[in-house]
């Protein structure tokens, strides 16, 4: 081999290593047996530095208008990235009224977000609750000022992008990095499928009538297949929320709203799309006698669930062990240093 | 090692592209507001011969730019490009072409498709630090109009159209496709005609459409309509 010949492999070579360095996603693990997730990582590869600075974004209050409010405000880490005991955090849209902070989590394996699906890539989510006037009522183009005024930012969009610019698409990508690494999987649920420990007899038998009446629509092991249904909540008169219909516009999407994955539920309270609920037994008293009948009600549901109250005590039972401490108390998840 | 071969190849490859005779087609977009008059932000003109009408802002995507010869593409670019009033540069948009290529029709489209509507934040013209992306239900907003007219009732006759919407039924999104009869030349003018478009609009009806809708969708058809190959002279 020429010496002109070497140079130019080795040239190459390197070349390589750096496009190989730059698709890598080492940073985004698949739990073994789960479904590949919906997010297309490679428009917005996975890396350290854009972790870190979708973190700091997300934690900062500069993203609201008076700098008050950052996302973390309203999803906190310790109760799933919810609102704590806020059964309506402020709405989203005005016309559609007020709406219960879904739990972040997993979020890569999802495509619809917000309880009516509004939103239709995780990347885009970040502009619904920082352009609205009552969260943190501002706009992306003055949140981009701020961030250009600040070294900090032009220092971490650096690390993340090698351009200091900060554009709108590097800021929603790098806020999406972080909310990507969002991962539960490591419940009591999950150690027990990778027979690394056991349910008690008491969260078998709640696993079993899991199965038999809620695994098609909160289905293992995400619990959820994020499709939308109508589980025949009573329509509050004062929200008058119709969900998905709103944003189809089908007769036949009326009242239906996302099915919520019930990992942490035992934190996620209060439950439903309005915060209707205080508690799991609440929950579970709907399905078995506050299931009201309308057109587009889940077919699963026609036919009345019939539940004792020792069989609500082990369905609860086993709703508990999809608590994952690892996600609730992960350091790399809160609060950036 | 053979897949990053190809990369190279295609380095190579792009690398003679240019090295190509080329051609240039500049598109330049005009706004006649009527008696040969074109659209000047934030000042008044007469519209339907005795209404008073303030434009502020008119902002629109125009994608998907082709052409045509005999009814076979001879030209296509996939690129995104934001029209926007308030800044002249914007108005022209320049192409590519091999050198001495004829064409005889040209097609584009106002707006942007199902598919980049769903592809997550983008950037360039598609940031949605434009002002074009709706935020709490996503989706690009096509066409944006807002000003005042007499004949608008409230808040201080202000009028606010956002047209977009990528799912059916209320998908904005028009395909416009125009004869192009002209001597081969480096510049094209295409007309979006005030006069005509703003006769369409609910002024006295319906001040604000700010999401996808049927009426939403009606409009945006009228603006393709008023789309047309503009003969400085001629007009
Ligand atoms: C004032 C409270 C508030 C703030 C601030 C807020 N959110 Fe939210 N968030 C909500 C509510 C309420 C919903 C559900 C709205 C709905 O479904 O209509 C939500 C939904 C979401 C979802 C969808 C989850 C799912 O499963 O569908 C994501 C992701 C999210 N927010 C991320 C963020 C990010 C990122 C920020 C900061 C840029 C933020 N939020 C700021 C209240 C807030
Ligand atoms: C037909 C599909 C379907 C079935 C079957 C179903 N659910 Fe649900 N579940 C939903 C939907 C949809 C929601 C959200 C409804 C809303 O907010 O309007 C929900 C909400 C919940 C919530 C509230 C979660 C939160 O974070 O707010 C819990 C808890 C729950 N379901 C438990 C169960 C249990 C336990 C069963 C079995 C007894 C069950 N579900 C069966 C669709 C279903």
């Amino acid at each position: 081999m020429g010496r002109q010949q070497k140079l130019s492999f080795a040239m190459l070579f390197c070349i390589l290593i750096s496009v190989l360095a730059f698709i890598k996603t080492d940073e985004f693990t698949v739990p073994k047996n789960w479904p590949a997730p919906a997010y297309n990582f490679k428009n917005n590869p996975l890396n350290a530095a854009g972790i870190a600075l979708g973190r700091q974004l997300f934690y900062d209050p500069l993203l609201s208008k008076d700098n008050s409010i950052s996302c973390a405000s309203c999803h906190l880490q310790y109760t799933a990235f919810t609102h704590v005991d806020h059964a309506l955090s402020h709405g989203i849209n005005d016309s559609i009224g007020t709406r219960n902070a879904p739990a972040l989590m997993n979020l890569a394996w999802q495509s619809h977000f917000m309880w009516d699906g509004a939103i239709n890539h995780l990347d885009v989510q970040a502009l619904a609750p920082i352009s609205h006037p009552s969260e943190m009522g501002e706009t992306l183009n003055n949140v981009l000022e701020k961030l250009r005024t600040k070294q900090k930012y032009r220092t971490l969009f650096f690390k993340a992008y090698h351009d200091s610019s900060i554009t709108g698409e590097q800021t929603l990508k790098a806020i999406s990095q972080f909310m990507l690494t969002l991962v539960s999987a490591n419940a009591k649920y999950d150690s027990v499928q990778r027979q690394q420990s056991h349910f008690t007899a008491q969260e078998k038998r709640g696993y079993q009538l899991f199965k038999t009446f809620c695994n098609t629509c909160h289905t293992e092991p995400i619990f959820s297949t994020y499709e939308f249904a109508n589980i025949g909540l009573p329509v509050s008169k004062t929200l008058n929320d119709s969900g998905r219909l709103r944003i189809t516009q089908k007769a036949n999407d009326a009242f239906k709203f996302k099915i919520p994955s019930l990992r942490n539920v035992e934190f996620s309270y209060p439950y439903m799309h309005d915060g209707r609920f205080k508690k799991l037994s609440d929950v579970l008293n709907h399905y078995t006698t506050g299931v009201q009948h309308t057109e587009t009600l889940a077919p699963q549901l026609e036919k009345p669930i019939i539940l004792s109250s020792n069989e609500k005590v082990d369905l609860i039972a086993f709703l508990m062990t999809l608590t994952d401490k690892h996600y609730l108390f992960n350091p790399q998840f809160g609060y950036p240093k | 090692m053979a897949r990053y071969l190809h990369i190279v190849a295609i380095l190579f490859f792009s690398l003679s592209l240019t090295a190509q005779n080329k051609g240039g087609l500049k598109l330049h977009f005009v706004h006649p507001t009527g008696d040969g008059k074109m659209l000047q932000l934030d000042s008044g003109f007469v519209f339907n011969q005795k209404d008073s009408m303030v434009i502020h802002s008119l902002r629109y995507y125009i994608s998907d730019i082709k052409l045509f010869q005999n009814n076979l593409e001879v030209y296509s670019e996939n690129g995104y490009h934001l029209i926007d009033l308030s800044d002249a540069s914007s108005l022209n948009i320049a192409l590519e072409l091999i050198k001495g290529i004829q064409f005889d029709e040209i097609s584009f489209n106002l707006g942007i498709d199902s598919a980049t509507n769903t592809a997550g934040a983008l950037g360039g013209a598609l940031d949605p630090s434009k002002g074009m992306y709706w935020s709490w239900q996503s989706g690009y907003i096509n066409l944006k109009l807002e000003g005042k007219c007499n004949v608008c009732p409230q808040f201080g006759h202000q009028f606010q159209y956002h047209l977009g919407g990528y799912l059916y039924p209320n998908l904005a999104i028009q395909n416009i496709r125009l004869k192009v009869n002209r001597k081969l030349g480096s510049e094209l003018n295409i007309a979006f005609d005030l006069e005509q478009w703003l006769l369409q609009l609910p002024f006295s009806v319906q001040q604000h459409i700010m999401s996808p809708s049927k009426n939403a969708v009606q409009i945006s058809n009228a603006a393709a309509k008023a789309f047309k190959v503009w003969d400085a002279n001629k007009n």
